[in-house]
């Protein structure tokens, strides 16, 4: 009998991992459930290409939908609004059932929203699909003061974009710098330096204590009582997994769907990827959730191996980037655990890394540059963590020094 | 193929192994490589962004690229590697005397 496989959220990792599953079992029916009315596509460009118009809608998509004809991939386009597990069904709002042998829940994240506590709600927007890229896209158009509130990479990508087109744009961020929850404050300041060369304004630890809307204008009052005045408001205050649906089942959640190294939940034949996931990492020995591109593909690809029955450990060394102004940051491992750090380089034409040790050996380390000018190092890097290389500081904090020296040296 | 097509990149010690540099010629950019059975040459600039490969980690027969991690084989230009989707050009190479040439067309 054919296996009847389900995936449910037909984002990056949903594709990867439908694509796996058909390369190791040609029989399976594969079938993806995605809320968009678009095939999968990548979501990076969002908050900067495709607001700078320099890509289209079309640049955006994995594949076209030949590619899925040809590996026999179905992909529907509805809404799932209620699940049992028990009898390995899924439910659409009207009431259309699937069911089937193992799923995998690649449903990815949603925008966390202000709570506002008058009827502003509509004239705050969020970006995190195509849709609320084209509505952003459309209305800025004719704006010209934009207020981003949230300075994390989402909020500060879109500020640089906006900002070369022309925009005059204020990002207003709770924390006491920029992107404060994964980045070290060095690297930040060397961002928000860019902002402001650039022409934004940034206002850190402010909160917002009031927005009011008078004749087209947005008032939004901060918590030291001063005023901003601002034609749009975007927000971008972190994300929470797309849990919702299983809130009442007795899925494992904690910080998303919890699970183990082969992308298995607490439930059988239910297999999670991509955002949603709070997964175990062996090589870090702790659960972790992370919103990547990098790791919703080989996550996808790894729950897709597991689902065809090639049992496989995921353990991807995290990496991922940001593009703001021509400036590239890339972030490698974790880089919230270690005894010491290390600074490579001082000037970010060059490109100026930060890493994070532990014991001697790389747990995480993150850098920027222009343009790409960290990336090899980041790379490097990337290695040297996963081979738990014992590095000789002397060479990573000489970028006279190539990196690859020290794989080399092993 | 006219011999004028030829141009001189530089000395084959000039490139260390598994490794590659940066050449420009009019207002073009490539990228010639060394790799363990011999000389190959691509673009210099990503099929993705505007991003010059030179910065990028060369590995076996890949070339990935520095902002994205886009892999593309060198040999054959193929884009092996998401965001990058786009092949690159590749140009073929001779070695004279211990100098590099790539025929550009
Ligand atoms: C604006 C933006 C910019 C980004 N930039 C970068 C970047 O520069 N670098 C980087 O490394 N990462 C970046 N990311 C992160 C990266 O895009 C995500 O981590 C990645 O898309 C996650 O893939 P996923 O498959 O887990 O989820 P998603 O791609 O979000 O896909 C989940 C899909 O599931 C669908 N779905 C949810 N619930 C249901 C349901 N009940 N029924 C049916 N379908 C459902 C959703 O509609 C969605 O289509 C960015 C993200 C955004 C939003
Ligand atoms: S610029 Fe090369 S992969 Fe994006």
């Amino acid at each position: 009998m054919k296996n009847n496989i389900i995936i449910l959220g037909g984002g990056q990792a949903g594709i990867y991992a439908a694509r796996e599953i058909r390369q190791n079992d040609t029989e399976a029916n594969i079938k993806i459930l995605g809320e968009e009315n678009l095939l999968p596509y990548e979501r990076p460009p969002l908050s900067k290409d495709f607001l700078l118009n320099k890509k289209n809608e079309d640049d955006l998509y994995f594949h076209s939908s030949d590619v899925l004809k040809n590996e026999n991939i179905d992909f529907e386009n509805i809404s799932i609004s209620k699940v049992d597990f028990e009898n390995k069904k899924l439910f659409s709002k009207n009431e259309d059932i699937y069911t089937y042998d193992s799923l995998l829940i690649s449903t990815g994240s949603d925008n966390k929203r202000l709570s506002l506590d008058n009827n502003l709600n509509d004239d705050v927007y969020y970006l995190r699909n195509l849709e609320e890229a084209k509505t952003i896209k459309e209305k800025v158009s004719d704006k010209n003061k934009i207020t981003i509130i949230g300075g994390g990479f989402i909020g500060l990508e879109i500020a640089s974009s906006l900002s070369q087109l022309q925009k005059k744009v204020t990002v207003i961020e709770i924390g006491n710098q920029l992107m404060g929850r994964i980045i070290p404050k060095q690297i930040a300041d060397l961002i928000q330096k860019t902002h402001l060369e650039n022409g934004n304004k940034i206002i850190l630890n402010k909160q917002i204590d009031k927005i009011t809307k008078k004749n087209g204008i947005n008032d939004i009052l901060l918590s030291d009582n001063s005023l901003i005045q601002t034609d749009f408001i975007i927000a971008g205050i972190g994300s929470t997994p797309s849990v919702k649906l299983f809130e009442n089942t007795n899925l494992k959640l904690d910080n998303g769907i919890v699970t183990n190294q082969f992308c298995e939940t607490s439930i059988k034949d239910v297999y999670a990827a991509g955002d949603v996931c709070n997964f175990y990492h062996p090589f870090y020995e702790r659960n972790m959730r992370l919103e990547s591109y990098q790791h919703a593909q080989n996550h996808g690809i790894c729950a897709g191996k597991n689902i065809a029955g090639v049992k496989t450990e995921y353990n991807s060394i995290p990496w991922m980037w940001s593009d703001q102004f021509n400036l590239n940051l890339q972030l490698t491992g974790i880089c919230d655990d270690y005894d010491e750090i290390i600074e490579r380089g001082n000037d970010i034409n060059n490109g100026v890394i930060y890493f994070f040790l532990k014991n001697k050996k790389i747990r995480g380390a993150c850098g920027v540059g222009i343009m790409g000018k960290v990336g090899r190092d980041i790379r490097i890097t990337s290695k040297l963590t996963e081979k738990n290389t014992i590095v000789d500081k002397q060479i990573l904090s000489d970028q006279n020094q190539k990196l690859n020296k020290l794989i080399q040296k092993q | 193929m006219s011999e004028e097509n030829w141009i001189e990149v530089g000395s084959t010690d000039s490139i260390e192994e598994e490794d590659l540099i940066r050449f420009d010629h009019q207002d073009k950019t490539f990228c010639v490589y060394r790799l363990t059975d011999g000389f190959y040459a691509t673009d210099g600039i990503c099929t993705h962004e505007a991003v010059h490969l030179e910065d990028g980690l060369v590995m076996d027969d890949e070339i990935e690229c520095p902002m994205h991690q886009g892999i593309f084989n060198i040999k054959s230009g193929e884009a092996l590697s998401p965001p990058a989707c786009e092949d690159l050009k590749t140009y073929p190479v001779k070695v004279d005397n211990d100098k590099i040439f790539i025929k550009i067309d």
